[in-house]
């Protein structure tokens, strides 16, 4: 039933979705020609990936908010908690989504210094998504669309001017990592996907009790 | 069978239904062991409540006219006899009581009524 | 007769409006109508009942059952209409029955493209392009195709015209043939429930006011009707709502025997269900 409920989320992103897909290919590459960093990847990754989710999220909340559809899918069977679920899950599979088209375009643009990413910057992105969306969610919840939506605007499109410090915040975590916890590499790298889950998870509960008491 | 139901009437719906499939029966309309229309549809058809007509179904049952097999819904009872002879007797009573009434307010007594039965039963047999 | 629906004591603050301690029961095999003028609290006892809104007290069983531990199985058995629809406009309506479908585990896709038949609809459409009385359908097909045993509808027939309530009311009859069915709907036009109401429920400022057979209701009360002089302190009394024009009154009366007893020459006739509803509900 799940599965259906993030099929809605995509066919309510539907218009999106197509010009969403072809600009995580075309993005990675074009961001980090622009960078002229030495290690550009990553934050190409992240920063599209980050576009993306936000403006296909966004999009999906704006028709939620106008046309308010949960009402309906919770006289079916279909649960509050499912409708709750259906958004962490619909992050994920965009995250999958653009993860698997970034390696197409590292394939394409490896002639502009495009490289494939490690599991663990894979994790890490994941990570800052979890925290984006971990607390985007439960905020929207609470709140709705309309209030929210300035807030999370104003963090994406700031998102490029905060940029250097996440560069170093992503360096110093590295660090702190390998100074902190004395464990094998193999299993150092999944690190930031627990973290990443822990958080979605303590986040998707918390979103799933702000919503059983709403007023549909 | 013919059901009128009268809006502005004392009498209430469920005993003008009632009465109507009642007689129905005893004019042998509706014969024994026929089928009646199901609550709902009578309901419908009638446009009363489903539960004016659960009534009428279940008066009429207690009463012996019908019976419900559950699942199958309402039949004519078979014809009972005591019933009926009663019912046909319970008609002329009626008629014969208005007879009298009339008769009275006329001034002809029971003895001149008497005998005018009589012409009419010779008239009758000739 | 079974009851399909239970509510006991139920509470539900909104905003400044509020029900209070709301008793009622649907009965098996019947039609209910809800009945009250607009704002006296349907929408809102239909949707705390669904549990769109979340109650703040008293109890709900469908079927004999808490929504709470039997949530799946109550909503399989049970097809509702809200009244504004609450569907993604911007879809078409195969895509929103491939969303509401799977939802149910007995969906009978065969039903459901009968009704799509029945009420031309055309499957590829955009939603936002139906016009209120193909939407009020489209709702109907979607709460209809999965064998519902209760089906609730919150104001369906406001503002549609009167051959499409019409057909609507078939359709309700026709879900009725089969055993164990129950409707219960909520409307401001009273008209609609003559026909095909068993059992009526006015609601006002959030109350219940009477829960009651409708050809009871209605025997139990009449509408008078007679000459001016004939109202006097006493008289007044025996009636729920009183008009006098030069002309002559016109009254509501529960009291039926006295009056019949009490005032000569007066026309007495069969209330109409808004007769009634508007006898019991107070202005303002």
């Amino acid at each position: 039933m799940l599965f259906h409920l993030v099929k809605k989320d995509l066919i309510l992103a539907k218009k999106y979705l197509l010009v969403m897909l072809i600009f995580a290919i075309v993005a990675p590459i074009f961001i980090n020609s622009k960078l002229g960093l030495s290690n550009g990847s990553f934050i190409s990754f992240l920063i599209t990936v980050l576009f993306v989710e936000y403006i296909l999220f966004n999009m999906i909340s704006l028709q939620e908010d106008k046309y308010r559809g949960s009402a309906l899918l919770c006289i079916t069977p279909h649960t509050r908690n499912g409708v709750i679920k259906a958004k962490y899950v619909f992050i994920l599979v965009i995250f999958i989504a653009c993860f698997l088209l970034y390696n197409l375009a590292a394939a394409i643009g490896a002639s502009y210094g495009l490289t494939r990413l490690s599991i663990y910057s894979v994790g890490v992105a994941l990570l800052i998504i979890s925290i984006f969306f971990g607390l985007l969610i439960p905020v929207q919840t609470k709140f709705g669309y309309e209030k929210t939506k300035y807030i999370f605007f104003i963090t994406v499109f700031l998102t490029p001017f905060i940029l250097p410090t996440i560069i170093e915040w992503y360096k110093s975590i590295d660090i702190n990592i390998n100074f902190n916890l004395p464990i094998p590499q193999s299993i150092k790298v999944w690190v930031p996907f627990v973290i990443a889950v822990l958080i979605a998870s303590i986040s998707m509960v918390i979103s799933i009790r702000i919503f059983s008491k709403k007023n549909l | 069978m013919k059901i009128i139901i009268k809006n502005g009437s004392e009498r209430p719906l469920y005993q003008q239904i009632k009465d109507q499939i009642k007689g129905a029966i005893l004019r042998q309309e509706l014969k024994e062991g026929e089928k009646l229309p199901s609550i709902r549809s009578l309901a419908n058809d009638l446009h009363v409540s489903v539960l004016t007509t659960k009534r009428v179904y279940e008066e009429l049952e207690k009463e012996g006219f019908i019976i419900t097999i559950v699942g199958k819904g309402s039949f004519v009872a078979s014809e009972n006899m005591e019933m009926l002879s009663e019912f046909k007797r319970h008609l002329v009573e009626k008629k014969l009581s208005e007879v009298w009434q009339m008769a009275r307010t006329l001034g002809i007594n029971k003895e001149e009524l008497y005998s005018m039965m009589d012409i009419i039963f010779e008239e009758d047999d000739e | 007769m079974k009851a399909v629906l239970e509510v006991n004591n139920l509470k539900k603050e909104l905003g400044s409006f509020s029900l209070e301690q709301l008793t009622f029961s649907l009965k098996e095999g019947c039609i209910t109508g809800f009945i009250g003028v607009n704002g006296s609290g349907k929408t809102t006892t239909i949707k705390t009942i669904l549990g769109l809104y979340p109650k703040d007290n008293g109890s709900i069983k469908f079927f004999g059952k808490e929504m709470k531990k039997n949530e799946c199985e109550i909503k399989n058995r049970i097809g509702v209409v809200l009244d504004e629809g609450y569907f993604y406009e911007e879809m078409t309506l195969k895509e929103m029955k491939s969303i509401i479908a799977p939802a149910y585990t007995n969906w009978d896709e065969s039903v459901f493209l009968n009704y799509i038949n029945r009420f031309n609809l055309k499957l590829d459409q955009k939603i936002a392009t139906l016009s209120k009385g193909m939407r009020m359908k489209f709702a109907i097909t979607l709460a209809l195709s999965h064998h519902a045993d209760l089906l609730i509808m919150d104001e369906p027939t406001s503002g549609l015209d009167p051959l499409i309530r019409n057909e609507l009311m078939e359709i309700l009859l026709d879900f009725m043939e089969e055993e164990g069915k129950s409707v219960f709907f909520s409307t401001h036009i009273t008209s609609d429930l003559e026909k095909v109401a068993d059992m009526l429920i006015l609601i006002d400022n959030g109350k219940i006011v009477f829960n009651e057979s409708k050809d009871e209701l209605l025997e139990r009360h009449a509408l008078i009707k007679g000459d001016n002089r004939l109202i006097n302190e006493h008289s007044t009394k025996l009636f729920l709502r009183l008009r006098q024009t030069p002309f002559g009154f016109e009254g509501i009366t529960n009291k039926v025997d006295q009056v019949r007893e009490q005032m000569k020459d007066i026309i007495i006739e069969r209330p109409t269900i808004e007769d009634v509803m508007l006898a019991y509900v107070k202005e303002g």
